[in-house]
């Protein structure tokens, strides 16, 4: 087989599939060793931290077009959406209220009780960047990272509820799991009679549902579930889904029941993050974007 | 229309051969395509496919990396290969948040397919190279989602194979741009073949 530099057809060595074998073999082990061991997350977070950046970059005219738009939207349509908003706004300052009432009159039962006061959290204000194009979770890019303090574990909230947990963290970016994803369980308890349940997501974006059910259990349409705090990843007490409908059971001996979640999961743009205060510790601001949001946490917090 | 006789038949068609024999045409033609093109192509593509599409639709967006991809492998094996596969399915990986390997394993395997059978497909028009390709767009996104259930995900959003048959549609315009772009005549080197 000779070679020369006028026949470079001749220089290929290995063979189509040989080739093809070889690669085949590479993506198997990095495969293997992505799955099994953390190895690669510093190269995962290298390609993140570049392409992050380049995301919000490419997202960037698209806001301005939204914002543009929204701009341009008639004015019946505005103050049908302000009328609206402040009836949901006074509703949801009723609520507040009773929830402060409600809170403030379990602490005083709580210090009754000599039990230890659930430490304070702090809140991190983020946007959502990207939404990622994965067909076996829902997952989310956030604008913060590990230089912005952010850990995994964390929970993620907007001003209606529970939208979901920091899952992996890179140094300018984030990955928030939602709630409606299918491998996403929180203990809750029911807000009327404090049954404990778990409620698990479904995939889609308006549907969540309690598995595994009591068919006797005290459940009903319209029933508001909220966090239990029972795992110690969710603060408890945050308003996570609405009961739409108890199904009986059939061919299984539990019943389903399909609830909605109660924060726009999937719809804003605006998240924030909850971060556990160390215990003791003054509520201290971490950043502009906790000083934001710092009025608001000390309202909720003792 | 009646057919000659059959001494007459043999006529014309050496009279073919020997005019294909005497002026070359289709891809001998055509000057390679550039290292710019080639790359700043699938580097376009690849941000076309990190742009904040509506999330209710993106089920339906295609792989635009892994188009490119095809295109360049049939077009321009010399400079796309495995080895240019395999890194795209990494950078695939990452941006979808997937694990490490899986659009790699897929598209080295797709672009093994592609290059074996891309003698072929070189004689036909776009059209004919879009139903052609279009069970191996299908299978791409299938394959992933096989991959994902066999790691151990438990359910997947079947809905994404629609993005098999979408890419399969999308060959048209992606032949017409970068074959102006890359000097080719636009309806590619086989509008001239005489064949019925």
């Amino acid at each position: 087989m000779a070679t020369s530099a006028q026949a470079p057809m001749f220089m290929r060595v290995m063979g189509l599939p040989m080739r093809l074998a070889l690669y085949v073999l590479a993506s198997l082990v990095l495969m293997g060793v992505d799955a099994r061991y953390d190895t690669l997350g510093l190269l995962r977070s290298g390609v993140a931290s570049i392409l992050h950046p380049v995301q919000t970059g490419l997202a960037r005219p698209f806001h301005y077009l939204q914002d543009a738009l929204d701009f341009f939207q008639a004015h019946g349509q505005l103050v049908r959406d302000n009328h609206r908003l402040q009836q949901t706004q006074r509703a949801l300052m009723q609520q507040l209220h009773d929830r402060s009432l409600l809170h403030a009159e379990n602490v005083h039962l709580r210090n009754l009780l000599g039990l230890a006061l659930p430490p304070g959290y702090v809140g991190h204000g983020v946007e959502i960047v990207q939404a990622m194009s994965n067909p076996f979770s829902r997952k989310v890019v956030v604008d913060r990272g590990s230089l912005q303090g952010l850990s995994t574990g964390w929970p993620a909230v907007d001003d209606m509820g529970l939208v979901g947990q920091v899952t992996r963290v890179f140094p300018t970016s984030s990955e928030v799991t939602l709630i409606t994803s299918r491998d996403q369980d929180i203990p809750v308890q029911v807000l009327r009679n404090g049954l404990r349940l778990i409620v698990s997501g479904t995939g889609l974006d308006r549907l969540l549902e309690v598995r595994f059910l009591d068919m006797h259990a005290d459940l009903q349409p319209n029933d508001i579930l909220v966090t239990s705090g029972l795992d110690g990843v969710y603060p408890a007490g945050l308003p996570v889904a609405r009961v739409v409908a108890v199904e009986p059971p059939r061919h299984t001996p539990f019943a389903r029941a399909v609830c909605a979640p109660l924060a726009g999961v999937g719809r804003h743009r605006q998240m924030l993050i909850l971060q556990r205060q160390a215990q003791g510790a003054a509520p201290l601001p971490a950043g502009p974007a906790a000083q934001r949001v710092a009025p608001r946490e000390q309202g909720r917090s003792p | 229309m009646s057919m000659p006789p059959s001494p007459e038949e043999g006529g014309p068609r050496m009279a073919r051969i020997r005019a294909r024999a005497l002026s070359p045409r289709g891809p001998q033609l055509v000057t390679p395509a550039s290292a710019r093109l080639v790359y700043g192509s699938l580097v376009l593509a690849y941000l076309l496919g990190l742009l904040p599409w509506p999330e209710g639709w993106r089920w339906l967006v295609p792989d635009f990396t892994f188009l490119v991809l095809l295109y360049w492998n049939i077009h321009s094996p010399h400079r796309a290969g495995l080895g240019l596969a395999f890194v795209l399915g990494l950078l695939t990986d990452a941006a979808r948040g997937m694990l490490f390997g899986m659009h790699a394993l897929v598209y080295v395997a797709a672009a093994f397919v592609a290059l074996s059978v891309r003698r072929r497909l070189e004689n036909f028009l776009p059209p004919g190279q879009a139903l052609q390709l279009a069970p191996l767009f299908l299978g791409k996104e299938l394959a992933v989602l096989l991959l994902g259930l066999a790691i151990g995900q438990t359910v997947t959003d079947w809905w994404s194979l629609a993005a098999g048959p979408m890419a399969a549609l999308l060959w048209l315009p992606t032949c017409l741009l970068l074959h102006g772009l890359g000097g080719r005549p636009p309806a590619g080197p086989a509008a001239t073949a005489p064949d019925k």
